[in-house]
């Protein structure tokens, strides 16, 4: 019991992160707008599409465009047609014509919400629908804001709902990394000492890197159909993972076409070094021929960034570290497998 | 390390190339017919293609030159090495013959490329040097791997194609964008960044060779 804790602490991080993660509530958003582009000079009527709000329940909702000066030019006439949709008008005057504006929501539930840029203003031909009055311009002071109570993910467009799946797509990446050391580790003490236990080591931390490895592919191949709009994208990312996959199921192979254990052992040490290493270079190489559409890459806001705001930290890090400790467990579990088919004179 | 035992084993792999004839032809034999059908599938081939289709015609000769490295040496000839020359003396004298042997079919099958195919190349220096490094660093890669899959038992031509065709891939990418800008396909001022990168990788490589291959040849 004394010597399992850290299973059970894996085990309970991951129902944490599994309810926690899936059950905690997204902030409010705006998935459409319609029209998206106004003229100049032309009062319009636009279709705010948002998503988790709560219009008809929450005190009037009001709209603002905000300049990228930090002016707020408010909605007139807004209606609210159901829960999540609404139609508001505003004037937009002449000087306003060839700029972007973010469009901002606020409601005494929901809080507020926005989209960059959402809305951009062009320039409008016709002369009869010009109305040249100026637009009124004022503050808003967003600090008065009621933030809603409780935790909340952020809202990210094309994300949505999926931002979840980062604790566990990219959780089980860092995850794999860490067992793939590992067992690169005991293939190098193996080389060094010739124990065979750093051998039985090293086999089973790469198995369960390999589990997760598969696993991360499945779970990064559903996000990218929901989000990027493929199974499969040509991206530096995946094209590295592919490789990798390759390699260690090179080496699964490897291993088995070897009758002598020691032989086995030794080689197949050797080939995980030096496949290791010769894929470093890789790192520095694809940055240099292609983008990725991964963030932190090719222009994308890295992780860290606003990208991985504190609440998606709180279940983050302890699922990385939850996953860390049931590769150990699996690995520790492979080992003693091992071991005991060899006491018990199964295989050599 | 001793250079006149360096020289022996590449003259003995010479020798045994030229006593085992048959091997020899086959491999140029499938380097030609390669090319061929190259030229059939294709009909016209330039640009980005004819450099791509060149480095894949030249990978594959090459695994299937370099596999019989060391599958050819039986236990008991490697013990008698193992009484003669330091391992790092036999994995050079390998690598150096294997790098000369790749040199030589990928000549054979530029040539027949250049036959069959208008080339464009631009810049000659450029893409004989990113060549030259290239070829390096698969004659290592290659080279390694034949040591390996040597010491497996069962289908070892399959275990060499599964298991160096992955590690290629760094050496391949940047071989394709150097010769590309040679061929002024692209537009690059930081292909002299490309170049060194290659040479650091083929350091990177060999060096790795000649610390595990200890390993892979003593019993």
């Amino acid at each position: 019991m004394l010597l399992s804790w850290w299973k059970i602490l894996g085990i309970l991080i991951l129902l944490y992160v599994v309810i926690g993660g899936l059950s905690v509530p997204l902030n409010p958003g705006i998935t459409d707008l319609n029209p998206g582009q106004l003229y100049a000079g032309q009062q319009k009527e636009v279709t705010i599409t948002a998503y988790n709000t709560h219009f008809k329940t929450a005190q009037p909702t009001r709209i603002w465009l905000k300049s990228a000066e930090g002016k707020f030019l408010e909605a007139q006439n807004v209606q609210i047609l159901t829960e999540n949709k609404l139609t508001c008008h505003w004037d937009i005057a002449k000087n306003m014509e060839g700029q972007q504006y973010t469009v901002i929501g606020y409601n005494n539930i929901d809080g507020s919400f926005l989209v960059p840029d959402g809305i951009v203003i062009l320039k409008n031909d016709s002369a009869e629908e010009a109305n040249t009055a100026e637009a009124q311009f004022t503050d808003v002071n967003t600090a008065d804001f009621v933030k809603p109570s409780g935790l909340r993910f952020p809202y990210r467009s094309i994300l949505n709902e999926t931002i979840r799946n980062t604790f566990f797509h990219v959780a089980l990446w860092m995850a794999m990394f860490v067992l793939y050391l590992l067992g690169l580790y005991h293939a190098i003490q193996y080389l060094r000492t010739g124990k065979n236990e750093h051998d039985w080591w090293s086999v089973a931390y790469n198995k369960s890197g390999i589990l997760y490895g598969i696993l991360g592919l499945i779970t990064g191949s559903l996000w990218a159909r929901f989000t990027w709009g493929g199974w499969w994208t040509n991206d530096v990312k995946l094209n590295m993972a592919a490789l990798s996959m390759f390699l260690y199921f090179g080496y699964l192979l490897l291993r088995n076409s070897f009758n002598d254990a020691e032989a086995r052992a030794r080689i197949s040490a050797s080939f995980s070094i030096f496949a290791f290493v010769a894929l470093i270079p890789l790192v520095f190489i694809i940055p240099r021929l292609t983008d990725s559409l991964h963030p932190g890459n090719g222009g994308n806001p890295a992780l860290g960034g606003e990208d991985l705001d504190h609440t998606l930290r709180l279940f983050f890090y302890p699922s990385i570290l939850a996953l860390i400790l049931l590769g150990c467990w699996m690995a520790q579990l492979k080992f003693r497998m091992q071991k005991l088919a060899i006491k018990a004179g199964i295989y050599t | 390390m001793r250079p006149l035992k360096i020289a022996a084993i590449v003259r003995k792999e010479g020798m045994l190339e030229f006593r085992r004839k048959n091997a020899f032809y086959g491999i140029l034999l499938f380097c030609l017919v390669l090319v061929f059908l190259n030229y059939k599938a294709f009909n016209v081939l330039r640009g980005l293609e004819w450099d791509v289709m060149l480095w894949m015609t030249v990978l594959f000769c090459g695994i299937n030159a370099i596999a019989k490295s060391f599958i050819q040496d039986g236990a008991e000839s490697r013990l008698y090495y193992y009484t003669l020359f330091d391992p790092k003396e036999v994995v050079i004298g390998k690598l150096i013959y294997n790098f000369i042997f790749l040199s030589g079919l990928f000549i054979l099958v530029y040539w027949g490329f250049r036959f069959f195919f208008d080339a464009g190349i631009r810049r000659d220096g450029l893409f004989f040097a990113g060549a030259g490094l290239g070829l390096l660093g698969l004659s290592i890669i290659f080279t390694f791997i034949a040591a390996v899959s040597g010491r497996a038992e069962g289908n070892q031509g399959v275990m060499m194609s599964v298991m160096s065709l992955p590690l290629t891939l760094p050496v391949l990418l940047l071989l394709i964008k150097i010769t590309a800008v040679a061929m002024a396909l692209i537009t690059d001022t930081s292909v002299d960044g490309d170049v060194w990168m290659l040479l650091g990788i083929d350091l990177l490589l060999a060096g790795l060779l000649l610390l595990l291959f200890d390993f892979l040849w003593k019993d």
